[in-house]
C-alpha cells in the first residue's frame, strides 16, 4: 500500500513509523553544571607523538568545522578539510549578523554562567540537553577571547573594553558583536586559523569539493566518498574519525535565510548509512526576514534581529488597510507585540515573533503588496535617538534593506516577515558530539543539542565556535585513544571501493532519469509545500496532507528530472540534483516528526496544543523527550518511501526546572 | 579541487624565472627615484623662473650652477654629481618601470580592462606613455640646450649662452610646442607619479594622504605653469 | 522588461569561450541581477540547453563567492555592490548586457562565469592570520582596544574576499586585498605581534600571484566591501616596516 491511499494522520503516522527503543540519555551522576570538567577529566587522550599517527576528516569549513579542523590541527592531528565553495571562508557561518552571545557577566546586569543555561534552556523550551547548554555556557568565556585573539575586531566601549548588546529572549546584555557582520568577522577569523594550519601541511584541504557519502566499516565511520565539483570525480578519503560540520537544513524551504548552497546532503547521507537524525521538525522561522515578493526572488533575506532593539513591530488595526505606513495614524496602529508581551516587547524569542506575525498576517492584517509581512518600525528610534546613531547601529542593515526592496528604512517602515531560518534539529549526538555511528562526530547547526526547540538569537554562532575549538577538540581524542595502532582503512578496500561505485551509480541515476524538469522546479513546489504544511504552524491534517504531497512530489522527482550537462565536470545542476533528492527525504522526515510530536513546543507550533492565550502547549508528560530517527528501510525511490524508527532520548532538567515560557 | 595551498596554480611566472627584483623593491626604487625627479623638475622650474630677470640674470645663474660649493668642489663638480645621480635615477626608475609593467600585464592575462572609472586611472594608465614621451623629450632637450648638437639645437646655439640659446630655440614653434606639450604630459605624470610614490612609502594617515595628494596636484600645476609661461612669451615677444 | 544577455561560455579552462547571446524576457527591474541568471538557466533547462555557470552562494553581500563582470565592469553598474545586489533597474528595458567571468591571469575559469580565485587563500595562508593556538588567548577585556582601532580594523576587515579588486585592477595587482588583511591584523593589538613576519609573507605571495599595484584606484570603485584605497598604502608601509626593521613583529 502507498502512503498516498492512507487518510487519517494517525494511520499515516503508524504505517511510516514505529517507536523504537529509548536511548540511554546523559547518564550521569555529577550535575550538569559539573558535567563539562567531568567528562574532560574522564576523557581519554593521544600523546602529542602519536597524535600524527590520527586523521580525522571534517568536512565543512564554517565556524565549527574550521574551528574543529585548525584546532585539530594545532594539536597535531592529521586532518583532512572539505568545503564544497571555493574558499573556507564562504561557509554559511558568514552571513551571520547580529552577535555572539558569552556569559561573561561582566557588568551588573546580573548575568552569569547559570543564567545564560536558563535562558537557553527555557528559551528552547525544554527540548534540549541541558548539560550542553552548560558547556555552552562555560565555553562561550574562552570562545570571546579566542575569536578577538586571532583576529576578530569586536565592537569596543569607549574605554577599550569589548561592548555588548541585548539580544531577543533575554533580559541581559551579553551579546557581543562587530557592527552586522558578526559572522563573517568570526568566520574569516576561523579561516585564517585553518589556512595557517594548511600552510603548515597539518590540515589537507580540499575546496570546491562535495561529500556524498559516509564510509562505514566494521561500524565505525572511517572516511567519506567525495565528489570534485570541477572534476566530477568521485573518489574516497579515509579517516580515522569524521567529523561532519556541515550546516543546517533550512534550505529544504527552498526560500530561507540560509545561502542558495546550504544543503542537508552530507547529515542525510550519514543518515542513511544509520546515524540517528534527532528532532527534524525543531526550525526557527526568523521573524525579521525580508518578505517574498516575486516569484524569482531567490531567497528571504535576514535582517538581523538585532533590529528589534530599536525598531517597533506592527500592523494597522484595520484588517486590509490600504494606506501607505506614514498616513496611518498613531491609534490605528497595533503594536502587537508590545501589547501582547509588555515585558519584552519586541524582544520576545523568535519563536514567539514569528507566530504572532503569522497570526497577524493570517488575519489579513498583513501589509505589503502581497499582504505577507508587518512593519518594523524606525520612526520612533530615529526621533528618539537622531539619524546619525541609528545609521551607526544598522547602517548596512538599512543600506542592504534599501538595496533590496527600493525602499528607505529612514522614510518608511521596513517591511519583514517570518522565514525559515536556523534548524534546531540535526544529526544525534551524545554529550561528546559523537552520533550514533562511533567515528562519526558532528558539529554546529548540522548537530542538535544545545537548542532544543528553539534558539536564542546569537547563540548559533557561540554553539558553532564552542563544538569546533572547544569540545571536539577534547572529544574526537576520547574515540581515538583506543584505536591506537590498528592501521588506517585504506583507500583500496573492497568497503571503500564499492562505497565509491554506489555514488557513482547515484549518480548516473540522477542523470539517467532523463525528464523534463530541472531539479530548481522540484525544490521550488517543496518548498511551497513546506512552508504550507510544515510552517510556522501545523496542523496533523496538514503534515499528512505535506506528507502525501511530498511522496508524489518524489515519485515525480525520480520519474521527471532533469539533469542538464554532462557528470564528469563542472555541473551545478547535478549538484543542484543530488541536494534536492535529499531534500524530498529530509522533508518527509520533519513532516514525519512533526506529526509526531504530539505537541507544540518552542518553534514546532501544532494548533491542536495551544493555550488559551495562543502559546505553545507543551506536553512535559508524553514528550519529555528527543525524538532520534532511524531509517529502517529506503524502499523504492520512486514507489514506496522510507520507513523510520523512532528513538527517543529522555530528557532531565534538574537545573532549570520546566515551567512554561510566559514573556508576558 | 585539492590543496588551494599548493603553489602549482601560481599564476605569474616562478620566481626562479623572474629578476631578483621584488615587485616591492621596484616600487619603493621608482618611488624613490621619481621624488627626486619631482624634485629636480621642480628645482629646475624655479631656476628657469630666473629668465624674467633678464639675460644677464639668467646667464649668471647658469654659470652659478657651475661653481656651487667651490672650492670645496671643482668646477660644475656639484652639477656633475647631480648629473649621475639623475642618470641612475633614470636608469633605475625606467628599468623598474618595464619591469614592473610586463609583470603587470602577465598578471592581468589576456582580458585588457575597459571602462575606467576614475580620473586616477587613467593618469595611471598613461605613465608608460608619458614616461616615453617625457624621455623623449629629456634627450632632446639635452641636446638642444645642453650640448647644441644640430639639428635639435638651433643654429645658433653658442655654449655659455643659455639665455640667447633657449630664447633661439623657443623662437621655432615646433619646439616651442613640443615643449608645452610635453609640460602637459609631464603634469599629468608627476601628479600621479607623487601620489603613487605616497603610496608606495606607505602613506596611511587620513591627513598625510590629503596633504600627499594636495602636493601631488599643486607641485605638478606648478611645474607646468611655470615651464610652459616660458615658450608662452618667447612666442609672444615678450621675451626676446 | 526584456534584457539581451551577451554571455561567456566556456566548458572548461582548458577550453577556449565565446560570447552568446540570449533574450531573456518576463523580468522586472526588482530581479537582482543573479536573480535574472536564475530564470534564465531555468528556462535553458527547459528548452533542454545547458544553464550557465556562475558562483554565487549567500545572496546578500557577505560570503564574497559571486562575481561576474558586466559590461566590462567587475560585479555590475552599481558601485561597491556584489553582483548579488546590483539589480536589473540599473538596465534600460531592451538593453544589451554582457556577462563575463571576473578577467585576471591569476583568476583562471572554472567554467562559463565560474572563476578559480584560490590564489586569494594563498595570500592568506601565507601571512594573514594570528599564530595563536586555541585555548593560549589572554582575557579579550584584559587588553584594551580603542573604539577608534576597533572600528577601523573592522573597516579594513569588512573585504568579503570577491576578488571585484584583482578583476578591476589593470594590473592585476591584490593590493586591495592583501593590505586590508595586513592592515587590519597590524591595527589590533591581539595580531600585531606578528606584524613583520605577515608584511613579509604576504607581501611575497601576494608578488607570486598577482600583478603590481599602480594606484589605479579602481579596485575601491568596486569593491563591495568598501575598502579605502588606504589599504594598498597600508601594505606598503608594514613591508617598508619590516624591511627597515628586519624583525618579526
Amino acid at each position: 500500500m502507498t502512503a498516498s491511499s492512507t487518510t487519517q494522520p494517525q494511520a499515516l503516522l503508524d504505517e511510516l513509523r514505529t517507536v523504537g527503543s529509548g536511548l540511554p540519555g546523559l547518564s550521569s551522576d555529577v550535575p550538569p553544571s559539573q558535567t563539562w570538567a567531568d567528562r574532560r577529566l574522564h576523557y581519554r587522550m593521544v600523546g602529542p607523538l602519536n597524535r600524527r599517527k590520527f586523521t580525522v576528516v571534517v568536512v565543512g569549513t564554517g565556524l565549527a568545522g574550521a574551528g574543529a579542523a585548525a584546532a585539530l590541527g594545532e594539536l597535531g592531528y592529521n586532518v583532512e578539510s572539505f568545503t564544497f565553495h571555493d574558499a573556507p571562508r564562504r561557509a554559511h557561518s558568514v552571513a551571520a549578523q547580529g552577535g555572539i552571545n558569552a556569559a561573561r557577566a561582566r557588568t551588573v546586569d546580573n548575568d552569569s554562567i547559570a543564567r545564560f543555561v536558563k535562558d537557553t534552556v527555557k528559551g528552547g523550551d525544554f527540548r534540549g540537553r541541558e548539560a550542553d547548554a552548560w558547556r555552552l555556557a562555560e565555553e562561550s568565556i574562552r570562545v570571546i577571547d579566542h575569536m578577538n585573539a586571532i583576529g576578530a575586531p569586536f565592537a569596543r566601549e569607549y574605554g577599550g573594553g569589548l561592548a555588548t548588546r541585548s539580544f531577543g529572549g533575554v533580559q541581559v546584555s551579553r551579546t557581543y558583536y562587530t557592527r552586522g557582520q558578526t559572522g563573517q568577522q568570526l568566520q574569516v577569523a576561523a579561516a585564517q586559523a585553518l589556512l595557517r594550519q594548511v600552510s603548515t601541511g597539518q590540515v589537507n584541504l580540499h575546496t570546491r569539493t562535495e561529500m556524498l557519502d559516509l564510509i562505514v566499516v566494521e561500524g565505525r565511520a572511517q572516511g567519506i566518498v567525495v565528489r570534485d565539483l570541477v572534476t566530477g570525480k568521485i573518489s574516497a578519503v579515509t579517516g580515522d574519525a569524521v567529523v561532519l560540520a556541515t550546516g543546517g537544513y533550512g534550505n529544504v524551504y527552498y526560500r530561507s535565510t540560509l545561502a542558495k548552497n546550504s544543503n542537508v546532503t552530507a547529515a542525510f547521507r550519514a543518515h542513511r548509512r544509520g546515524a540517528l537524525f534527532a528532532n527534524p521538525c525543531f526550525i526557527q522561522f526568523h521573524p525579521t526576514a525580508l518578505p517574498v515578493s516575486s516569484e524569482w526572488q531567490s531567497k528571504t533575506t535576514l535582517m538581523s534581529e538585532s533590529l528589534r532593539n530599536d525598531g517597533r513591530i506592527w500592523v494597522p488595526v484595520k484588517a486590509g488597510d490600504g494606506r501607505p505606513p506614514n498616513e496611518i495614524p498613531e491609534d490605528e496602529r497595533d503594536y502587537y507585540l508590545e501589547r501582547r508581551y509588555p515585558a519584552f516587547g519586541n524582544l520576545t524569542p523568535r519563536d514567539v515573533a514569528s507566530r504572532a506575525a503569522r497570526t497577524e498576517i493570517d488575519a489579513g492584517r498583513g501589509v505589503g503588496p502581497l499582504k505577507n509581512s508587518v512593519y518594523l518600525d524606525f520612526r520612533d528610534a530615529i526621533e528618539r535617538l537622531g539619524r546619525r546613531v541609528i545609521a551607526e547601529r544598522y547602517g548596512n542593515l538599512f543600506e542592504m534593506y534599501s538595496d533590496a526592496t527600493g525602499e528607505d528604512p529612514y522614510e518608511e517602515p521596513m517591511r519583514i516577515a517570518p522565514g525559515a531560518h536556523f534548524a534546531m534539529g540535526g544529526l544525534w549526538s551524545d554529550y561528546d558530539m559523537m552520533t550514533s555511528i562511533p567515528g562519526l562526530f558532528v558539529g554546529g547547526e548540522a548537530g542538535w543539542g544545545y537548542h532544543g526547540a528553539n534558539r536564542l538569537g546569537a547563540n548559533s554562532l557561540l554553539s558553532a565556535c564552542v563544538d569546533g575549538w572547544f569540545t571536539l577538540p577534547y572529544s574526537v581524542p576520547n574515540y581515538l585513544a583506543p584505536l591506537l595502532g590498528r592501521p588506517k582503512l585504506s583507500p583500496d578496500d573492497d568497503v571503500v571501493r564499492a562505497a565509491v561505485a554506489e555514488a557513482e551509480a547515484g549518480v548516473q541515476a540522477l542523470v539517467a532519469i532523463g525528464g523534463t524538469q530541472g531539479p530548481e522546479r522540484f525544490h521550488r513546489r517543496l518548498g511551497d509545500l513546506l512552508y504550507e504544511k510544515c510552517g510556522v504552524t501545523r496542523t496533523a491534517e496538514g503534515l499528512a496532507e505535506g506528507l502525501r504531497g511530498i511522496r508524489e512530489l518524489r515519485r515525480e522527482f525520480w520519474i521527471d528530472l532533469r539533469v542538464q550537462g554532462r557528470p564528469d565536470g563542472f555541473n551545478q545542476e547535478l549538484e543542484r540534483a543530488g541536494r534536492v533528492a535529499d531534500y524530498l527525504d529530509m522533508a518527509e522526515l520533519m513532516c514525519l516528526d512533526a506529526l509526531d510530536r504530539d505537541e507544540s513546543a518552542g518553534a514546532h507550533f501544532r494548533e491542536e496544543h495551544q493555550t488559551e492565550g495562543g502559546e505553545a502547549q507543551r506536553d512535559d508528560e508524553h514528550w519529555l523527550f528527543a525524538s532520534a530517527w532511524e531509517r529502517a528501510d529506503s524502499g523504492e525511490a520512486g514507489e514506496t518511501g522510507p520507513r523510520y524508527i523512532r528513538h527517543q532520548e529522555p530528557l532531565e532538567f534538574p537545573s532549570v526546572p520546566p515551567e512554561t515560557r510566559d514573556y508576558r | 579541487m585539492t590543496a588551494t595551498i599548493q603553489r602549482k596554480q601560481r599564476t605569474s611566472a616562478p620566481p626562479r624565472t623572474r629578476l631578483p627584483v621584488s615587485n616591492f623593491a621596484a616600487k619603493t626604487t621608482m618611488a624613490v627615484t621619481g621624488l627626486i625627479f619631482v624634485g629636480f623638475v621642480f628645482v629646475h622650474m624655479y631656476g628657469n623662473l630666473h629668465i624674467f630677470r633678464g639675460q644677464e640674470e639668467f646667464d649668471h645663474y647658469a654659470h652659478w650652477l657651475r661653481e656651487i660649493l667651490m672650492p670645496l668642489m671643482p668646477y660644475a663638480g656639484v652639477l656633475w654629481v647631480l648629473r649621475v645621480v639623475l642618470l641612475i635615477s633614470l636608469v633605475l626608475h625606467v628599468g623598474c618601470g618595464l619591469l614592473l609593467w610586463t609583470r603587470a600585464r602577465r598578471a592581468r592575462g589576456p582580458f585588457k580592462r575597459t571602462g575606467l572609472r576614475r580620473g586616477d586611472a587613467l593618469m595611471a594608465r598613461s605613465m608608460l606613455g608619458t614616461g616615453l614621451v617625457i624621455l623623449l623629450f629629456v634627450i632632446f632637450h639635452i641636446l638642444d640646450l645642453t650640448l647644441g648638437v644640430q639639428p635639435a639645437a638651433s643654429g645658433a646655439f653658442e655654449s655659455g649662452s643659455a639665455y640667447a640659446n633657449l630664447v633661439a630655440s623657443f623662437q621655432r614653434p615646433v619646439v616651442a610646442l613640443f615643449y608645452m606639450l610635453t609640460m602637459l604630459v609631464l603634469t599629468v605624470h608627476v601628479a600621479h607619479g607623487t601620489w603613487t610614490a605616497a603610496n608606495d612609502l606607505g602613506a596611511t594617515g587620513r591627513r598625510l594622504r590629503q596633504l600627499a595628494a594636495w602636493v601631488a596636484g599643486l607641485v605638478a600645476i606648478a611645474i607646468c605653469l611655470g615651464n610652459i609661461s616660458i615658450p608662452v612669451l618667447v612666442l609672444l615677444g615678450v621675451i626676446q | 522588461m526584456k534584457l539581451t544577455l551577451k554571455v561567456w561560455r566556456q566548458e572548461s579552462g582548458a577550453e577556449e569561450g565565446h560570447f552568446e547571446e540570449y533574450l531573456l524576457e518576463e523580468v522586472g527591474p526588482e530581479f537582482s541581477l543573479l536573480e535574472a541568471l536564475d530564470k534564465l538557466n531555468d528556462d535553458l533547462v527547459a528548452r533542454g540547453e545547458e544553464p550557465i555557470a556562475f558562483d554565487s552562494d549567500c545572496r546578500e553581500g557577505i560570503c564574497g563567492a559571486c562575481g561576474v563582470t558586466v559590461d566590462g565592469t567587475p560585479h555590475g553598474p552599481q558601485k561597491n555592490t556584489p553582483s548579488c545586489r546590483q539589480h536589473l533597474r540599473s538596465f534600460e528595458d531592451g538593453a544589451t548586457v554582457q556577462l563575463e567571468p571576473f578577467r585576471s591571469g591569476a583568476f583562471p575559469v572554472v567554467k562559463d562565469l565560474a572563476v578559480n580565485r584560490s590564489a586569494l587563500d594563498r595570500v592568506i595562508g601565507a601571512g594573514g592570520f594570528v599564530s595563536t593556538s586555541v585555548g593560549t588567548a589572554p582575557d579579550a577585556d584584559a587588553i584594551p582596544v580603542t573604539h577608534e582601532a576597533a572600528e577601523w580594523a573592522l573597516d579594513l576587515a569588512a573585504c568579503i574576499g570577491c576578488g571585484a579588486c584583482v578583476a578591476a585592477c589593470p594590473n592585476g595587482s591584490a593590493q586591495l586585498f592583501a593590505g586590508s588583511k595586513t592592515m587590519h591584523l597590524a591595527t589590533l593589538p591581539s595580531s600585531s605581534k606578528e606584524r613583520g613576519r605577515r608584511a613579509k609573507g604576504i607581501t611575497r605571495a601576494a608578488e607570486e600571484e598577482f600583478g603590481p599595484c599602480s594606484v589605479y584606484g579602481e579596485c575601491a570603485e568596486v569593491c563591495p566591501a568598501g575598502i579605502p584605497l588606504t589599504a594598498i598604502a597600508g601594505l606598503n608601509k608594514e613591508k617598508l616596516r619590516q624591511v627597515l626593521r628586519n624583525k618579526d613583529d
